[in-house]
């Protein structure tokens, strides 16, 4: 049987610590998102345009995001860069490499997302007498947007629990507040399950939300 | 025999099917016809137990398709169907299409199934293309392999659903000459189709079905060609 | 010994480290294929059960893979990890990392196993039914395959993914350590932590590199079955 008494007040007591994390996490999500879009769309629209140098680069980038394992680009950023005289705290080292990641996955969706959007849409924009700009602002962004926004979504909830890597380098996210907090009390099960939880309702929230934004945005 | 009495079927709350009563004997070809939505697809799938019904009932040689004891994949052998669109197997091969069958339902040998197969595939004209995939075959070549097919389990009795009416207009012939060959032999078939031509060439009774009922039903040269009803007038003006 | 005896310690990178690398890229690919083959066993009866469109199976399984697809994986690391020891059983933390792995990569393929079983034409299972094959035939030798074949591209990106996933089983101090870890063992020894973390992120980018020409060469072979002529 289980001889195991739970105890959740040691979790209660602590609990802005905890929320304090919990701040950090969004603060990097919502950060390592809007650098990975503002990113994204500059390399999407230059992998689609073929400029040589550029757009090698910014395969290179891609294929670097994809194909190695976000921690290891974590560790990268913060002990790697030192090579280069270059240190940055735990904090910069997770927001920097989940941007780098979330730039890398980002430009697929919306490089997929703009070739998806066939060439007659556009030529029929044109021939209705639109210049270029309008039929981007009018015919083939709204229609991007509507094709992205799934994975966009399904990107912002991996970068958010992909913010817990740094527990690993010490940094004091939901993560890594709870570790510290447990490493206190030695009561691991209660309190990660309390960070599960919370993790659980900040997804179901951004995924809520985001619902309800695309419900007004793409009314009809 | 196939014999349907006094069937209703609906889904959800939208009735489809608001009493038909059929008989088709042996050896008969009736065709089928009626506005899109008249439940025409779904008669068909209610015959071989694809849908269940509410009340009424349809038995095959005697045997009730849905009442609780009968074996309905033994029965349906005997029942071959064909759909309108997207009922080869992809993944298969022509020859495996036609052989899965016979192997995994009738317990055929392989090499049984196979000489099984290759004179189905024979008889709708495709040998030359026993390795080719779905994919490489034209819309009129897969409709050929779905009737093989399903003849390859040895049904007594055959239903099409519009088979002809998903391919392209140079295509649609060799279809049906396929048909004609199968009553030529003397198959029993219901056939949904918008061939008004062609199902009163050969048809032995057509079958008009307006929201959900049989609103007319006799040989072509009445139901066709002398419509008693003025709803079978109004249908046929507008697909002749 | 002579004039060139070699230090007892070394500072510099050696064949031993090499090595200890070597084995962790074996240990990541042995997590990697054992929990994927496990988790794809689980998704594909979980996404199956997921069609049946029975409430009472419906909700379990999409609150499992819900709550799977919600909480960070290390967390589910360290929480599977001591719901074993609170539950008195003695299971080595690389073992405990793999049943999560498991049970983590099981859900994803379980949504992807069921939009693939959605991807099938009513018809073409309705034809299958037609010809007298029972529900479990058609599941069995048609749509499965059809489905499988359909959605094989988005598994292949959950393995890619998973490989990678395996290195976070690091928080469990598992033995022996995986590449990641054995990496970080050696930074730790010699620190070089650039050279090091290239050489590793090297071989992150060739084995995800076999595993996409993999998925590439299968996908290829299969057009045709999915319908796609090239
Ligand atoms: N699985 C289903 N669930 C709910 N409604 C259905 C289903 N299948 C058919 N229906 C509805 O039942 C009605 C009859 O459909 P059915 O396919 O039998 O018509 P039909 O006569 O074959 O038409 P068509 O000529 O367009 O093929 C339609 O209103 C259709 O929308
Ligand atoms: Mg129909």
């Amino acid at each position: 049987m289980i001889d195991y008494t739970f105890q959740w007040r040691v979790v209660w007591r602590v609990w802005p610590e905890l929320a304090k994390g919990a701040v950090v996490t969004l603060e990097i999500t919502v950060l390592s998102m809007l650098i990975g879009l503002a990113f994204a769309l500059v390399f999407a629209v230059v992998r689609r345009s073929r400029i040589p140098v550029l757009s090698q680069f910014v395969h290179g980038w891609v294929e670097l995001a994809r194909n190695t394992p976000a921690l290891l680009q974590i560790y990268m950023a913060y002990f790697g860069l030192g090579a280069f005289g270059i240190h940055i705290g735990a904090y910069t080292a997770v927001l920097g490499a989940i941007a780098f990641n979330n730039a890398g996955y980002l430009t697929e969706i919306l490089r997929g997302g703009l070739e998806s959007i066939s060439r007659q849409q556009r030529m029929a924009a044109l021939s209705l007498g639109m210049n270029r700009f309008q039929a981007y602002r009018y015919i083939i962004f709204p229609q991007v947007m509507r094709i992205v926004f799934l994975p966009v979504m399904n990107q912002t909830i991996w970068a958010m629990l992909g913010t817990s890597l740094g527990m690993i380098i010490g940094l004091q996210e939901l993560t890594g507040a709870t570790a510290f907090q447990q490493s206190l009390t030695f009561r691991p099960f209660e309190f990660y399950f309390v960070a599960a939880v919370a993790y659980y309702v900040i997804a179901k929230t951004i995924i809520l939300a985001s619902r309800l934004a695309a419900a007004r945005l793409f009314r009809g | 025999m196939i014999e349907i009495q006094d069937v209703r079927k609906s889904f959800d709350t939208l009735e489809v099917l608001r009493g038909i009563d059929l008989t088709v004997e042996k050896g008969e070809v009736v065709c089928i016809i009626g506005a899109s939505g008249s439940g025409k697809s779904t008669l068909l799938l209610c015959i071989n137990g694809l849908e269940p019904i509410q009340s009424g009932r349809i038995t095959v040689d005697g045997t009730d398709v849905h009442a609780r004891g009968t074996d309905i994949n033994r029965l349906r052998q005997r029942i071959g169907i064909v759909f309108q669109q997207f009922n080869v197997f992809p993944h298969l091969t022509v020859l495996e299409n036609v052989a899965l069958a016979p192997r995994i339902v009738l317990g055929n040998s392989r090499a049984e199934a196979v000489d099984k197969a290759k004179t189905q595939i024979a008889h709708v004209d495709l040998t030359d293309k026993l390795d080719a995939y779905p994919a490489q075959l034209s819309g009129g070549q897969q409709q050929r392999l779905a009737i093989a097919r399903a003849l390859a389990m040895g049904p007594s009795y055959m239903l099409f659903d519009e088979i002809t009416s998903a391919l392209d207009p140079e295509l649609v012939g060799e279809v049906l000459d396929a048909l004609r060959m199968l009553r030529g032999e003397g198959m029993t078939m219901v056939a949904v189709t918008h061939e008004i031509p062609f199902a009163r060439e050969v048809a032995n009774r057509i079958v008009f079905i307006d929201e959900g009922r049989i609103c007319e039903m006799g040989p072509p040269a009445q139901v066709i060609d002398d419509p008693q009803e003025e709803r079978t007038r109004q249908f046929l003006s507008k697909v002749l | 010994m002579g004039s060139t005896a070699v230090p007892l310690y070394s500072s510099g990178f050696s064949w031993g480290d090499f090595e200890l690398m070597l084995q962790g890229a074996g240990i990541t690919l042995v997590l990697t294929l054992l929990s994927g083959a496990a988790g794809t066993a689980l998704g594909i009866v979980v996404g199956w059960a997921r069609t049946l469109d029975r409430w009472y199976i419906t909700y379990p399984l999409v609150g499992y893979i819900d709550v799977i697809r919600s909480v960070p994986l290390i967390i589910q690391f360290i929480l599977f990890n001591s719901v074993f020891a609170i539950l008195g059983f003695r299971i080595s933390p690389f073992w405990s990392g793999m049943f999560t792995l498991s049970l983590y990569i099981g859900g994803y393929v379980a949504e992807v196993v069921k939009a693939g079983i959605d991807s099938v034409p009513r018809n073409t299972r309705r034809a299958a039914r037609g010809l007298g094959m029972s529900y479990f035939q058609d599941l069995r030798y048609v749509t499965l395959p059809i489905g499988v074949k359909a959605v094989f591209p988005a598994w292949i990106g959950l393995m890619l993914g998973l490989m990678k996933d395996t290195s976070l089983i690091a928080v469990l101090g598992a033995t022996p350590p995986e590449l990641l870890r054995a990496s970080q063992i050696i930074i730790n020894r010699i620190q070089e932590p650039l050279l090091i973390l290239l050489g590793a992120g090297v071989f992150y980018f060739v084995m995800c590199a076999v595993i996409s020409r993999f998925g590439g060469r299968v996908e290829a072979r299969w057009a045709i079955e999915r319908g796609v002529l090239r």
